[in-house]
């Protein structure tokens, strides 16, 4: 039996308490779509919080379908244009060559409908996602908190069209009912034991089953759901399947699919909704602590502690932010769960950004247990035992994070891009797993243990021409012979590379006198590199580029 | 070659043996031409070709040594890279001489064939060490190791090779600046002192030269399949793998002199050319005890007798001894015989088949049978085609029928044996738009922006991409990425990208093929093809063959049986009635739907104008509608000549410049102005000068978009020798234009000839047989330029009587029925059904052919030809006895429905399906097909009624399933389907409909808005304005009409043609390019020939009118379908269009008026 707790006016917070597992249980559900026609399916850089601008030039968004680009989505100006969805691109930019095109993105889509899932958490939290794009919304006993089912349906599409989405939405008995509506029309309610009423007029394409299945009822000439349900099921199950017979009585309201909801309904759930978004820490963790003294409160009353917390962050522009507790042992105590999240709020990363302000605040206990025994202490720092990592936290503690760095191996000739110094914090693990070319034992190594990270000048009298060594030069004021030598490598620039150096260089290992070895190079090849416009001769530029051991 | 002379110091030189060139796929940045460039340039004295596992680009390099910018041609070794796949490194081998070079090609051959065991896919080569050595006998082999190396495996190879028979065994050298080259080339020396084999230098080239290395680079990454961001160490650090000169190559190895002396022992030793290459003709068809020759002349007498009666006239006498002397005298017997013996054999089996090319429209060759163009019609001389000078074999190509093409070429397999026949290469090369795609993609541009470049001019003529182009293609300019892809691109044009199989050319020799040129496999069964194509062939004088296919020929060997089988009259091509004027009445009308060759709209326009009444001008007006002459602007001055409205003139030279009728020979018939490719050449060889050579050299460079640096000089020279003797600029230039033209659509008038004839014969058949032209037409689709709806309108507007698709009467195949009318009618086939299954004859025949040719148990039975094809444990788990109930491709669902029906007519749908076994995806289709009426069932209630029959079951199960299912009891019935409901289902079904045309049912809303039919624009007043309206068949921009855009609308009565300015094409562009059904306004314009058009000035999309035909009966995807792109096939320079990306162009006969059902998949 799915109840409320009547002591919630919308702006106080509710308490939701999940029913025992009755079937039957008639949900009035909210269903949304988001059409792949006008303006939906927004380019990736237009998220929820970016409204899409409007704009004359038709876009449109393509997929490759067997070694064809067809438009998958197209936004009003391109339909005005008259571009339909499943239209060759190039047909497309026959009959409009200034389309914009963009990419069909499906993770991107799907992200996008998971956000405004999130979003919808808002009004309750029994939301189901309708793949590829739609939305459930349970909405039974919420509605009231805003104002009635036409105010609800009013503050979603709203919202949601600001964005620059195109919405479909309607409320009806079942969520079949209200998917079938929102396929024709958006903006309709349908009561209770009306659904077949409403939805008998509509075409059957409007039930959205497969293709064949719509063009053989309209081969019989079965154009309105209206029509195919006037026939006995038994006709219609026969040639149709027993599925489609159930997809049929589910949108006249006979019975409903029951809608699984993205995330699992938490054992208890307060909230406190703010008719001026908060945005100041002090606020923010005064909500949590009276949130959390209503959680305890109506756990209490069950005799139960929690074993997860979750508290979420609902921001005014739409993003949600959630941060989850796990304990050891269920917690009773409001102060515990108000020095959990303390704990981990001061020890996030990138701090909770209110943006413009937080407009809901809602904590869940997803996972509670019986208490048995009395709560002892609970502390739960969490530690590291791995050493290195401890040794990088202190060192970087001392000295900042940015300078302890560990190397990733990148795929270049070049030497000083073929390895990347990121900080050791964060890729400590990936530089453990890197792989690094091989070495052949019994070989000396080809590149120095030290690289600089800028080559440094070095001065050379004299070397021979075209790619010997040099005899001798001077590096920091030293003047070091060489004595030993090996080379050149030759390491042409990337060509693609827009900046940057473009000459060939020769590499040397060098040994002088004292037995110090040195990486050198020659900037540039005498034959064709080093000429200036006349075809003169300019003087080489050497440089030391690392050191051996 | 500058070697040591005594007593003067010896200056050491070099010769790289280590190139490898592009047709190394993937792997070479140079062509083979190029390397022999830069040899010349740098002065290296030899160079050697090694590709991987190929010898595909070394007629190229060969051939290029006689080049006049090469002015100090290399020596030139042969030799190829053998890559193993058994991890032995890379070895170079060069054969010693002519026989160690059949070796090398056997080798390869294996390599690229397999064995009996293992079939090797095409383009996949498969060696081993061992293979190596079984044909190791004279090569010399060159070991080249990795830069990483095992010493002991190095040995262990080093052994083996020296334990060969090989001429023999050196290791390879190379410095390529990697740091550790000095000690490496160390352990080198060492290695080769243990194993006691010379170490021999080689710089491993890459490409020509170090400008090439980011376009090696980017090859590296199509190969990848990577992008230049990721691809990294995979590339070469530097760009030193280019072609050195010997004093570089001398420093490098100054550590190791002998290493470079050894590359000139080592060239030395190697005497072998590709001008060693005897090609010998092969005598099969030569009779024992006579010469070649000899039994070319008994035949050609016989063939007197035969086509004449022995009586012929001496001028055809002293043509035929003309002929036969010059055969003699350039040993080309053979080749007439070869030519012969194969269309023979097609006669022997009842193929139609028709030669064509420079030899074929000889007397001899009519006399033979190889052509059916008579002689005397067309008086064209001999001794143009075979040229004495250029001792090139003569070129005949026979088309066949294009279904039964593949009998003849298995024909040739068996003769000759697949040892001594295989198909010619087709190197496909880069073009601008896959340059362009795979170079963005090396270089991470988007699929979108290189589709982008790709649709723009670029390339087209070889300049690269402009701002104003890259703009267009709505990108930016100044994107520097974009502007090294298209730099990158541009370089890559041309260059090699795989080996396909040419379309028909087979090269025939008398010992064994291998020994010439390696063999691999096609992607197709049972095909063979060589590595060389045809340019290459020619090269080397071999004989080539084209075994082609040809569409129409199908078409009327099925319209002579239908005759045969209907009318009882027998007719071949050569026996078919000439010179009739009522096909001629009928051509001048432009009456020409479905004739081979003149059914466009630019032909059928055409007709009227031009009005043929003799054969040869049936041959002008195949020819005179192509780019040559049109972009050559000869076709107005040809029709006002013709016409008499123009004094016919010859252009001459000033006195001083010779013979005044120089150009009269070329061009007297036809009347002053060029209009096929050989008069073009020949205007460049007798007008401008050129030799031979350079008129062929001028036609090549034409036809390639690499060569285009070389257009300008010809242009200048052509253009400037005849303006010097004394022509009018206008008249050179246009020359000029017109060879441009003939580039890329070349048309001698030999050609021409052949398929004037093939005009003249299909005309026939549309005239007096239309009721089997239109049964033959379709049971021959894909072809020709109309859908089936449109033929069978033209047929039903000619008198035949066309009866529905009905399981009760029709067959796989379109047939003929008795009626009392003029003309048979015709039975629509279940093949118009989409998605029916069906088994076509001459491909069933040709499995049994093939069969027989592979000694399989003889192959009446088609039920074992089935099972052999499904391999032995298919058919060895196949159920006996009882019929297979089977879904699969080879499925004859056709042939079940004719089997149950001669038991015992159908009477109810239940039985249908029961009696025939078909699965239930075939009775939908049928019944979707409407083909039940028969039986009492229309559309609807046959759908409704299959729809609950269960789903495909085992036999016994359906049997108690249809048993237990009763008809629905007190069912209501369900709503009655409208006419314009079935005429669209009609069209969504078989593409057609003889219930109506959907414009039918829109009439009179029309007719209220003063829309005019489309048959009354073809009789109006000139500049009346008008309002029509009709579906959307075809949209043209011929390249030709600057910006034109030509649109064809149907309606019930007919077509109507339209024409839309750029202007008002940039106003209606949406309209123009989307719409389905279409609404013109505007006024018309006729000819004084009668050809009409209504120029278009305002224009309505009504699709939705179309689609609320349907009532909603149309699926719910796509409202509104794709309409026909826009094509235009006059036009090689399609890229001009951002409009009509080339590849996406839809050929008309495939554009559906409405969409098909989805009621399937």
């Amino acid at each position: 039996m799915s109840t409320l707790a009547g002591l919630s006016p919308p702006l106080r917070g509710r308490v939701g308490e999940r029913g025992t597992t009755d079937a039957g249980v008639c949900g009035l559900p909210l269903s949304l779509t988001l059409p792949r026609k006008g303006g939906g399916n927004p380019p990736a850089d237009a998220s929820l919080t970016n409204e899409v601008k409007q704009v004359d030039i038709p876009s449109v968004v393509v997929a490759k379908d067997h070694n064809a680009i067809l438009l998958h989505a197209v936004d009003e100006a391109a339909i005005r244009a008259g571009l339909s969805i499943g239209l060759p691109l190039a047909n497309a930019r026959a009959i409009c060559p200034e389309l914009t095109v963009y990419d069909a993105d499906p993770a991107a889509d799907t992200k996008t409908l998971n956000d405004i899932a999130d979003w919808c958490d808002r009004f309750t939290p029994l939301v189901a996602l309708d793949a590829p794009y739609g939305l459930f919304l349970d909405i039974t006993g919420c509605a009231h908190l805003f104002g009635g089912e036409r105010a609800l349906l009013q503050i979603v599409t709203n919202a949601l069209s600001r964005r620059g989405f195109a919405v479909s939405a309607a409320i009806a008995g079942t969520s079949i009912a209200a998917r079938t509506l929102t396929r024709h029309v958006s903006g309709k309610i349908v009561a209770g034991g009306e659904e077949a009423q409403a939805i008998a007029p509509l075409p059957v394409a409007a039930l959205g089953a497969d293709d064949a299945i719509t063009s053989g009822l309209r081969r019989a000439g079965l154009k309105t759901i209206g029509d195919v349900a006037a026939r006995a099921p038994h006709e219609i199950s026969a040639r149709f399947g027993a599925a489609f017979t159930t997809l049929l009585s589910h949108a006249l309201g006979q019975g409903d699919a029951p809608i699984s909801p993205r995330k699992p309904l938490p054992d208890y759930i307060v909230e406190k909704r703010f008719p001026e978004p908060i945005a100041t820490d002090t606020v923010i963790a005064l909500t949590l602590q009276s949130l959390a003294k209503m959680l305890v409160a109506a756990m209490d009353r069950q005799g139960k502690g929690a074993r997860q917390l979750e508290a979420s962050f609902f921001r005014t522009d739409g993003a949600v932010r959630s941060i989850m507790v796990e304990t050891g042992r269920p917690v009773t105590k409001p102060e515990m769960i108000d020095r959990l999240f303390r704990e981990r709020l001061d020890a996030l990363s990138d701090p909770l950004d209110p943006g413009f302000g937080f407009d809901l605040v809602r904590l869940a206990a997803g996972r509670t247990e019986i208490v048995v025994q009395q709560q002892r202490d609970l502390d739960t720092t969490v530690h590291d035992n791995d050493e290195i990592s401890a040794l990088i936290d202190r060192i970087a503690a001392r000295i900042g994070g940015k300078r302890v760095v560990v190397h990733l191996p990148l795929q270049s000739h070049i030497p000083e891009r073929s390895a990347l110094a990121l900080p050791a914090q964060h890729h400590l693990a990936a530089a453990t797993a890197a792989a690094w070319p091989e070495r052949i034992t019994g070989e000396p190594p080809l590149r120095p243990l030290r690289l600089f990270e800028r080559p440094e000048p070095i001065n050379v009298p004299f070397a021979t021409v075209p790619d010997g060594p040099p005899h001798q030069f001077t590096w920091r004021r030293a003047l070091h012979a060489v004595v030993r030598v090996e080379g050149p490598e030759r390491i042409a620039m990337e060509w693609w590379k827009q900046e940057g150096q473009s000459l060939t260089r020769d590499y040397f290992r060098v040994e002088d006198a004292e037995g110090q070895r040195f990486w050198i190079f020659r900037d540039g090849l005498y034959d064709s590199e080093l000429r200036d416009e006349e075809g003169q001769p300019v003087p080489a530029k050497w440089y030391v580029h690392g050191l051996f051991a | 070659m500058s070697m040591a002379t005594p007593g003067i110091h010896r200056i050491p030189d070099y010769a790289e043996i280590g190139i490898t060139s592009n047709f190394s796929f993937l792997r070479g940045g140079s062509d083979p031409r190029a390397y022999v460039h830069e040899a010349s340039r740098l002065g290296i004295p030899v160079i050697g070709l090694a590709d991987h596992n190929t010898l595909a680009g070394m007629v190229r390099a060969w051939k290029e040594l006689d080049s006049d910018k090469v002015t100090r041609p290399p020596k030139l070794l042969i030799g190829a890279r053998i890559v193993f796949i058994d991890g032995t490194p890379d070895i170079l081998v060069y054969p010693r001489d002519r026989a160690a070079y059949g070796r090398l090609c056997q080798l390869l051959t294996r390599g690229k064939r397999g064995d009996d065991i293992t079939r090797i896919e095409k383009g996949e080569c498969h060696l081993t060490l061992a293979d190596l050595i079984d044909f190791a006998e004279g090569q010399l082999l060159v070991l080249t190791l990795p830069h990483r190396f095992e010493t002991t495996k190095a040995l262990d190879v080093l052994a083996q090779l020296k334990a060969s028979s090989a001429d023999g065994v050196w290791l390879a050298a190379s410095l390529l600046y990697r740091g550790d080259d000095k000690r490496r080339l160390a352990r080198l020396h060492a290695l080769a002192a243990k194993a006691d084999v010379p170490l021999i230098a080689t710089n491993e080239v890459l490409y020509h030269h170090p400008a090439r290395r980011p376009l090696q680079d980017v090859l590296t990454c199509i190969r990848e399949k990577t992008t230049i961001e990721a691809v990294g160490r995979r590339l070469e650090a530097n760009a030193e793998r280019h072609l050195k000169p010997a004093h570089e190559m001398i420093r490098l190895f100054r550590d190791l002199p002998e290493a470079i002396a050894e590359t000139m022992r080592f060239a030395a030793r190697i005497s072998f050319s590709l001008d060693q290459l005897k090609y010998q003709y092969p005598d099969e068809p030569v009779p024992p005890g006579k010469t070649a020759q000899q039994h070319l002349e008994d035949l050609t007498w016989a063939g007197v007798d035969k086509y004449f009666g022995g009586t012929i006239d001496a001028k055809l006498r002293t043509t035929l001894n003309k002929e036969l002397a010059l055969i003699a005298e350039l040993k080309y017997a053979h080749y007439f015989l070869t030519v012969h013996d194969i269309v023979h054999y097609a006669r022997s089996q009842n193929i139609l088949c028709q030669g064509r090319g420079s030899a074929a429209n000889s007397a001899v060759c009519y006399v033979l049978g190889i052509t059916s163009v008579d002689p005397t019609k067309v008086d064209l001389l001999f001794e143009r085609f075979i040229s004495k000078e250029r001792l090139e074999p003569p070129d005949i190509d026979v088309d066949f029928e294009h279904s039964r093409r593949e009998e003849v070429m298995q024909y040739v397999y068996r003769r000759y044996g697949r040892h001594r026949a295989a198909i010619i290469a087709t190197v496909i090369h880069y073009r601008p738009r896959s340059a362009i795609r795979d170079v963005g993609k090396a270089l991470g541009l988007t699929e979108d922006v290189t589709a982008a470049l790709a649709d723009t001019v670029w390339g087209s003529w070889g300049k690269g991409l402009n701002d104003m182009q890259v703009r267009q293609a709505g990108l930016d300019p100044k994107n520097a990425m974009i502007n090294l892809a298209v730099e990158l691109a541009t370089e890559l044009i041309e260059f090699p990208r795989h080996l396909s199989q040419h379309v028909g050319g087979y090269v025939l020799t008398q010992d064994r093929l291998d020994t010439y040129v390696p063999i691999g496999n096609a992607a197709m069964d049972d095909r063979t093809f060589i590595e060389w194509d045809k340019d290459d062939v020619d090269a080397l004088n071999m004989m080539k063959v084209d075994v082609l296919a040809l569409g129409m020929l199908t078409c009327i060997r099925k319209c002579f049986d239908l005759i045969d089988d209907h009318k009882g009259k027998r007719y071949a091509l050569a026996t078919v009635e000439q010179d009739d004027p009522k096909v001629y009445d009928m051509l001048c009308r432009g009456e020409s739907l479905g004739v081979f060759q003149v059914e466009s709209r630019a032909q059928m326009n055409m007709l009227p104008r031009l009005k043929p009444r003799t054969f040869y001008d049936l041959v002008i007006e195949v020819a005179i509608v192509r780019p040559g002459p049109i972009q050559g602007d000869m076709v107005h001055p040809y029709l006002r000549r013709r016409n008499g409205q123009e004094k016919v003139s010859y252009p001459s030279p000033s006195p001083e410049h010779g013979d005044k009728d120089e150009l009269y020979k070329v061009l007297h018939k036809t009347l002053g102005v060029p209009l096929f490719q050989e008069q073009a050449m020949r205007i460049a060889i007798e007008a401008a000068k050129f030799t031979s050579e350079e008129a062929n050299g001028l036609r090549r460079s034409m036809a390639t978009f690499r060569n285009l640096g070389t257009i300008g000089t010809y242009e200048d020279k052509l253009v400037g020798n005849m303006v010097a003797r004394g022509y009018s600029p206008d008249f050179a230039r246009s020359c000029f234009d017109q060879i441009k033209g003939f580039g890329s659509y070349g048309f001698p008038e030999s050609h021409a000839a052949s398929f004037a004839q093939l005009v003249y014969i299909s005309s026939w058949l549309k005239h007096y047989h239309p009721d089997a032209f239109c049964c033959g037409l379709l049971n021959s689709q894909p072809m020709g330029f109309y859908a089936p709806a449109q033929i069978v309108g033209d047929a039903r507007k000619n008198g035949v009587i066309v009866r529905e698709i009905d399981v009760s009467h029709s067959f796989a195949q379109n047939t003929l029925e008795e009626w009392d009318g003029d003309y048979c009618a015709m039975r629509l086939g279940f093949r118009q059904i989409d998605g029916f299954h069906w088994l076509d004859e001459d491909e069933e025949r040709l499995k049994q052919v093939q069969s027989s040719f592979r000694g399989v148990a003889s192959a009446t039975n088609p039920e074992s030809i089935l099972q052999h094809n499904c391999g032995p444990m298919d058919s060895g788990l196949a159920p006996s006895g009882a019929p297979r109930n089977d879904d699969g491709e080879k499925a004859d669902w056709a042939d079940r429905i004719i089997a149950a029906r001669n038991r015992k007519p159908f009477t109810s749908l239940e039985e249908f399906a029961r009696d025939t076994g078909l699965p239930k995806r075939a009775l939908i289709l049928l019944a979707d097909a409407d083909a039940f009426r028969s039986i009492g069932l229309d559309r609807r209630a046959a759908l409704w009624a299959v729809r609950r029959l269960p789903d495909d079951v085992p036999l016994p199960l359906f049997e108690a399933a249809t048993a237990r299912e009763q008809p629905d009891e007190n069912a209501q019935p369900l709503p009655e389907m409208p006419r314009p409901e079935q005429v669209v289902a009609d069209y969504q079904t078989i593409r057609l409909s003889l219930k109506g045309h959907p414009m039918e049912f829109l009439r009179e809303m029309f007719s209220r808005e003063r829309v005019v039919a489309c048959h009354t624009i073809n009789r109006d007043n000139d500049r009346r304005r008008v309002r029509c309206a009709g579906v959307v068949l075809v949209r043209q921009r011929p390249g030709s009409a600057k910006g034109v855009v030509f649109m064809t609308l149907e309606d019930e009565t007919g077509i109507a043609n339209i024409v839309v300015w750029p202007k008002v094409m940039e106003q209606y562009r949406k309209e123009v390019m989307g719409a389905r059904l279409i609404l013109v306004e505007g006024y018309i314009q006729s000819s004084p020939e009668g050809v009409t058009h209504l120029v278009a000035q305002r224009m309505i999309d009504r699709s939705h009118d179309l689609i609320g035909l349907a009532n909603g009966g149309l699926s719910r995807k796509h409202p509104v379908p794709a309409g026909p792109a826009l094509i235009e096939p006059l036009n090689d320079d399609r890229r001009d269009h951002v409009d009509a990306p080339a590849q996406k162009i839809r050929h008309p006969r495939n554009v559906r008026i409405l969409p098909p059902s989805r009621d399937f998949h």
